[in-house]
């Protein structure tokens, strides 16, 4: 089931949405997911799954392959290190994820974008992008968690 | 006793039918005046008849009405379908009549370009906001290469990167990583177009002293052998020339409305093998 929810995500975001909505509110789903993968799996099953959306993301943007695979690593560990003191089946605090996930994954990017690139401009055009892609995550973040799914007291793994 | 008995109802009757034939006949030099009889009734129903005839017409008019409005309803829908099929058919052929303009540009810039060509279609954006790639429908299969030239009806779109059997991106002239050797049309000013915040580009690498203009069309001057020389690439919006510093600044509008994309030509000659 997974597969398919991560299918129909790519999809959607790199042929559906761009058709509706403008460049700059593009929601991360595979982040999203991503996030719930954290909360709600176990670490030796969500690890390499977090590693390998961060590489299907990068698989449809950008130039440099591995670059949301490293972040997205780095932020489920960093969710899986704190994951078992949250109450994971709060629609509110999955948000809160998500939106404190996009800033850290925005965040080491730009970072990593800087130390191995040659592309400062485009530090002024996350920066800008910032707060819209904020936004749309944790909107996006909300419906996902109005789902029935997201309610099921049960671990993915 | 019995006789009577026995013959009493037949005569009841045959008197009554006799009275009755009596009061016909009596009635038959009068029939166009009304009698007391016909007077006294008329006059007690007056007053039922007329509400029970509105009701009664009432009544008619709300059958009919409804036996019109099932009509109607039916009709309506047979109408609104005939609208619908209708409509999709003038969306089908606006489509296509749009389809076919734009094809027909592109077949301007086929016929210009002066190298094979190839068309495809685009399926598919970056889905980042920071990163400006597309997702065409060729691929190596139909002997894409990386850093193939792709254009559009209006000018150049970007490059060929990362090429799988069926499907590719582009780097569009817009992303950060870009980079387009391009001249001024007008005084033949050399730069690099690079991508820029804003789908915009800057004309990089102009030295203070050269000829540049709001105004100026940038094409690509065919240095680097990808993109073939004089393909345009964007309109100059502003130029800036500070008082330090060798450079100018100057930011360029693209051609090509990168947003709206959905067929592009790639250039079949160059790319890295």
């Amino acid at each position: 089931m997974l597969g398919g929810v991560v299918v129909v995500a790519v999809v959607f975001q790199a042929a559906v949405l761009p058709i509706h909505v403008a460049t700059p509110f593009k929601p991360d789903l595979l982040l999203i997911i991503m996030v719930y993968l954290a909360l709600r799996s176990s670490f030796e099953l969500g690890t390499p799954l977090a590693w390998f959306l961060g590489l299907l993301k990068d698989v449809f943007s950008g130039l440099y392959l591995g670059l949301n695979a490293f972040s997205f690593l780095l932020v489920f560990l960093v969710i899986k290190s704190v994951a078992d003191r949250l109450y994971a089946e709060s629609g509110f605090l999955f948000v809160v994820t998500v939106v404190a996930a996009t800033l850290v994954s925005v965040t080491g990017n730009l970072l990593l974008l800087l130390m191995f690139t040659q592309t400062p401009g485009i530090a002024y055009s996350m920066v800008a992008g910032f707060i819209p892609h904020l936004l749309v995550n944790s909107f996006a973040a909300s419906l996902v968690a109005l789902l029935p799914i997201f309610s099921r007291d049960q671990d993915v793994a | 006793m019995d006789l009577f008995k026995k013959y009493g109802f037949i005569a009841l009757i045959g008197t009554g039918v006799f009275v009755a034939l009596i009061f016909y006949s009596l009635n038959v030099p009068r029939n166009r005046e009304a009698n007391v009889i016909e007077r006294g009734v008329m006059t007690v129903f007056a007053p039922i008849l007329k509400p029970a005839e509105r009701l009664s017409r009432f009544f008619e008019d709300t059958w009919d009405g409804y036996i019109s409005l099932v009509d109607v309803h039916r009709e309506n829908i047979r109408l609104r379908d005939e609208i619908k099929e209708l409509n999709a058919r003038v969306v089908a052929g606006n489509e296509a009549q749009k389809s076919n303009q734009r094809l027909a540009y592109l077949l301007e810039m086929k016929n210009m370009v002066k190298a094979p060509t190839l068309s495809a279609s685009v399926v598919g954006e970056d889905v980042t906001s920071w990163f400006r790639t597309l997702i065409i429908d060729r691929g190596s299969t139909s002997g894409l290469r990386d850093g193939m030239a792709v254009v559009a009806a209006d000018g150049v779109v970007g490059q060929i990167v990362k090429v799988a059997p069926s499907t590719s991106r582009v780097l569009l002239l817009t992303d950060h990583a870009s980079g387009i050797a391009a001249i001024i049309q007008r005084s033949r000013a050399r730069g690099v177009v690079k991508g820029k915040e804003g789908g915009l580009c800057s004309l990089e690498f102009t030295t203070r002293d050269e000829d540049v203009k709001v105004g100026d069309m940038v094409v690509s001057s065919g240095i680097g052998g990808v993109f073939l020389k004089g393909l345009p690439i964007g309109e100059v919006t502003m130029v800036k020339r500070g008082e330090y510093g060798i450079f100018q600044t100057v930011t360029i509008r693209p051609v090509v409305n990168m947003a709206h994309l959905e067929e592009v030509l790639i250039v079949m000659r160059g790319g890295y093998e």
